[in-house]
């Protein structure tokens, strides 16, 4: 199999440009809020929310956009799958890799400015500096919530309404994942801690994050090896 | 351009042979290529060679193998026999015809003809 | 590359949209896909590229069935008004993506291309014109020099200078490196002169395949007296006919000899060339039963079967 080096490399661009947008935003209100009210966590951990849901996005995008690009340009679906699994591998860890800069980036910031950078809420990770946990936690967070993208994506691509049947193993996926890394689950009106499910450790974060990203896909698979393209999306 | 009703490939023909009998295509002189026929026309290859064709098989045209398409030497003389023999056919009949249709009497048509002559 | 369709069947849940169609191409040629709206047109490309399985019969290009098999795949290009290989960002990533994709991909006579559509690198793709959009899939469609390259109405929206840039560039490409080209339309005045063959299809089924001149040929329209034009007309294929006063005009489907032309001259018939737009009309108009009669036991004379 050919790799994937365009596919992963314009998400690569893509994610950077934001991830830079992101971090000066979420510095900016760090400021402000040193400057208007008390500082006593880490913002950067509140900021991380909202890459997942980004990962979702490019997991719904790749089935939506490029999987009718390649087959467009006489790709099979095949060809598509392997090259979009290998895709979200090396993707997830890049947006992890992100994350975990913006941790230390923050880290620099805070002890400079003599702020103390505390975490709110349960993590495999005890401080922002242990690369490693921080590192596997986004890293398991992202993996899942790619492809429940895809998944998702796929299911809409293929049966538009018909795709809403799909949300709740998305959300499925989801929970299974966050539960691997220990987090709460915060999505719009539920929001419940899963700690108590199991007691995460590196080994099992990964394993889990790994089941997961292979069940996605194999969940996946199913919905678009023989997916007729769209005439027209609506 | 070419109107797109009769048959493209008899109007590239006829435009053509009426090079041939007006002189501006001589004997032994090379044609374009059915490609620059088909670009400057805006037509298919095929339909230009269609053409083509056609005319090597009247004699008009002969083919020289990796070179092109060359006006035969007898084209003109022969062009202009075939025409000589249809003209009253083509020409001078339905002139006739007309001319009875609309009231001209044949002796103003022959009277027109010989001032014509006379002037030439 | 050649393509073979046999009895191929394409259903959409309880609708089918082509209905045992049967006919060959033997490829390296211009061929016009003609038919009305919702006669099938672009789902039979969709299948003839892949980009949908066939219901029933077969269908193989160069071969080999198409659906999911990557070595033929590669070597075909369906460029459709839904924007497959163009709906991303900017210009410049739609031929990132194309150049990777594509096996013969030709970046410099993409760039000439741009410039003579008068499209830029750096324009959005979502911004751009509906025009601007068919010229950019007519750039992504000929500078992938697939095998089998087919535009399915690739000219909406664009004016009558980027047509005629559109329909230069096709043909002056198609000299250079000779393929399978199938341009589906409704401006059949414009693009006929394009075809060296022509597919006419209707409500999923075919009509007429045959080269676009002997389709010219073999139409004629029959203008004189009404009672003679009845009777010259008796027992060819009458695929419509006017009348004005006591003029009657009808178009005939089929070859005249000599003698047919000679008879119709005596007559006072006046003979004359139809367009293809008025074959392709009077060809597809009007429902099933409708259509022309066509002698069933009589199959050369049929123009509705596969003739060639």
């Amino acid at each position: 199999m050919r790799f994937p080096s365009r596919l992963l490399a314009a998400q690569i661009y893509f994610a950077g440009i934001l991830w830079a947008a992101f971090y000066a935003v979420t510095t900016l209100i760090t400021i402000c809020i040193a400057i208007f009210g008390t500082l006593d966590r880490s913002v950067w951990e509140g900021a991380t929310q909202v890459p997942r849901w980004f990962a979702l996005f490019v997991g719904v995008a790749l089935v939506r956009e490029f999987l009718p690009l390649y087959i467009a340009h006489g790709q099979t679906r095949r060809q598509f799958g392997a090259q979009a699994a290998v895709t979200v591998a090396l993707y997830a860890p890049v947006l992890s890799a992100l994350l975990v800069v913006g941790y230390l980036l923050e880290t620099l910031l805070y002890s400079v400015a003599g702020w103390t950078q505390e975490l709110a809420r349960p993590h495999l990770f005890a401080s922002p500096t242990q690369v490693p946990l921080v590192f596997t936690e986004y890293l398991v967070e992202f993996l899942v919530w790619i492809v429940a993208g895809t998944f998702m994506g796929a299911a809409f691509y293929r049966w538009q309404g018909g795709g809403l049947l799909s949300i709740p193993f998305g959300i499925g996926l989801v929970v299974l994942g966050e539960a691997a890394i220990g987090a709460d689950l915060r999505l719009p009106f539920i929001s419940m801690p899963l700690g108590v499910v199991s007691t995460p450790t590196v080994l099992t974060a990964l394993a889990t994050g790994l089941g997961c990203f292979l069940l996605g896909l194999a969940m996946t698979w199913p919905i678009i090896r023989d997916v007729p393209l769209r005439n027209r999306l609506t | 351009m070419f109107d797109d009703r009769s048959p493209i490939y008899r109007q590239i023909a006829d435009r053509i042979k009426a090079d041939v009998l007006s002189g501006a295509l001589q004997g032994d002189e090379q044609v374009m290529s059915t490609n620059q026929y088909a670009a400057f026309y805006r037509i298919n290859p095929a339909t230009a060679a269609k053409a083509f064709q056609q005319l090597v098989d009247e004699g008009v045209l002969y083919k020289k193998r990796g070179i092109g398409m060359f006006v035969s030497p007898a084209a003109r003389d022969e062009l202009r026999a075939q025409r000589r023999e249809r003209f009253f056919a083509d020409v001078v009949d339905p002139m006739v015809a007309e001319a009875k249709a609309i009231g001209i009497p044949l002796g103003d048509i022959v009277k027109r003809i010989d001032e014509l002559e006379r002037n030439a | 590359m050649n393509i073979e369709v046999s009895g191929l069947r394409v259903n959409y849940g309880d609708v089918r949209a082509i209905d045992d169609m049967t006919f060959s191409l033997d490829g390296g040629k211009i061929y016009g896909l003609l038919g009305r709206n919702g006669s099938g047109k672009t789902t039979l490309m969709s299948v003839l590229a892949g980009f949908r399985r066939e219901s029933g019969g077969t269908v193989r290009v160069g071969g080999h069935p198409v659906f999911e098999n990557a070595a033929i795949t590669r070597e075909i290009c369906l460029i459709r008004d839904a924007g497959e290989t163009i709906d991303i960002d900017k210009v410049e990533d739609a031929l990132y993506f194309a150049e990777w994709l594509r096996p013969h991909w030709d970046a410099a006579y993409a760039g000439e291309l741009l410039d003579r559509f008068g499209l830029r690198r750096n324009m959005k793709v979502k911004e751009m014109s509906k025009g601007q959009r068919s010229a950019l899939g007519v750039v992504v469609g000929l500078a992938g020099r697939s095998q089998l390259t087919m535009f399915d109405e690739s000219y909406l929206g664009m004016d009558a200078p980027s047509r005629y840039a559109f329909y230069d560039a096709l043909l002056a490409d198609f000299m250079e490196h000779p393929r399978t080209i199938i341009l589906s339309t409704h401006l059949i005045e414009e693009y006929s002169s394009l075809f060296e063959e022509v597919v006419i299809i209707d409500r999923g089924r075919l009509v007429l395949h045959e080269e676009s001149q002997t389709l010219l040929s073999r139409g004629t329209s029959v203008t004189g007296p009404a009672g003679q034009v009845e009777a010259f007309t008796a027992g060819l294929t009458v695929l419509g006919a006017k009348r004005l006063g006591p003029t009657a005009s009808a178009m005939v489907y089929g070859d005249l000899d000599e003698a047919q032309r000679r008879k119709a001259r005596e007559a006072g018939l006046e003979l004359g060339p139809i367009a293809m737009q008025d074959l392709f009309v009077h060809l597809t108009e009007g429902s099933g039963d409708a259509a022309p009669a066509v002698p069933a036991a009589d199959a050369s004379a049929n123009p509705f079967g596969d003739a060639r």
